[in-house]
C-alpha cells in the first residue's frame, strides 16, 4: 500500500485505520510474527493499542495518515474491516470501492486499478523495491 | 443405537475430519486451523456495505493517544483510500 500511496498521493487522500490485532501472542500467533519479531498481545486498553501502532510507524517509517480505532471497535464494526480491508470513499461520501475481506481477498492491486482508471497508470522505471518486512497487512 | 443413527453420526464425523483437513491446508497446519476457528472466525464478518452506500463515520484516535477525529472529516475534496489493518 505504501507504493500505491506514493504513486497516487497527488490525486487521492489516504488514511490508515488501525484495528484490533490479527495475530497477537495470546491468540492466533503466526510463525512469521515470531520470525520477524512482531510479538504483541491483544491490547486490552487504548493506550496499549496506541503504543503498538506507534511501534509500527517507527519501525517502517510509515508515511500514510493514521487513525486508531478505540476499544469500542466502532470503525472496525462499521466497515467489517478485521483483519484487513481496503475501501475507497469518493468525493460524494459514498463507497466507491469495497475491497474483499482479508487475508485471502485483501487485494491492494484492485485499489490501484480503481485509482489508475481515474488518474492513469503510474509506471516505474525500475521494479518497485520489495517491502522490508511484510508481516503487517498495512505494508 | 439404530444403524441409521450410527451411519448419520459416522458420516458427520467423517465430514468434520475432512473439513478440518481442508481448513488445516488453508491455514497452514492443524494448529493454525484450530486457532483460526477459535480466534479469527468469530471476528470475521463480510459486512453489509456496498458500492454506492454512504460511507459510515467513526471516531478515531490520533497517534498521540488523545486527539480525536472522524473518518468523514477526511472525505470531500478528493477520494479517500481507507486501509484497515494491524501490525501483527
Amino acid at each position: 500500500m505504501t507504493q500505491i500511496y506514493n504513486d497516487y498521493k497527488d490525486h487521492a487522500d489516504f488514511l490508515t485505520v488501525y484495528v484490533r490485532e490479527a495475530h497477537p501472542t495470546d491468540e492466533w500467533q503466526m510463525k512469521s510474527n515470531v520470525k520477524e519479531d512482531v510479538c504483541y498481545a491483544q491490547p486490552k486498553t487504548l493506550a496499549q493499542r496506541v503504543a503498538i501502532a506507534n511501534d509500527f510507524i517507527k519501525r517502517y517509517n510509515y508515511p500514510i495518515a493514521f487513525g486508531i480505532d478505540d476499544m469500542s471497535n466502532a470503525a472496525n464494526n462499521a466497515y467489517a474491516a478485521w483483519p484487513e480491508r481496503i475501501y475507497i470513499i469518493d468525493k460524494d461520501g459514498r463507497i466507491a470501492y469495497r475491497g474483499g475481506m482479508g487475508p485471502f481477498d485483501y487485494k491492494p492491486d484492485e485499489a490501484r486499478a480503481w485509482l489508475a482508471a481515474r488518474y492513469g497508470t503510474v509506471k516505474h522505471d525500475a521494479p518497485a523495491p520489495a517491502p522490508s518486512t511484510p508481516t503487517a497487512s498495512l505494508q | 443405537m439404530s444403524s441409521f443413527w450410527k451411519w448419520t453420526i459416522g458420516v458427520f464425523l467423517v465430514l468434520l475430519v475432512v473439513a478440518f483437513v481442508i481448513l488445516s491446508k488453508m491455514a497452514g497446519s492443524p494448529r493454525d486451523a484450530y486457532f483460526m476457528v477459535r480466534y479469527a472466525l468469530p471476528h470475521m464478518h463480510r459486512g453489509n456495505l456496498k458500492v454506492g452506500d454512504t460511507a459510515p463515520d467513526a471516531s478515531l484516535v490520533a497517534l498521540d493517544g488523545s486527539s480525536r477525529f472522524h473518518i468523514r472529516e477526511r472525505t470531500g475534496a478528493r477520494p479517500l483510500v481507507v486501509i484497515f489493518g494491524s501490525y501483527t
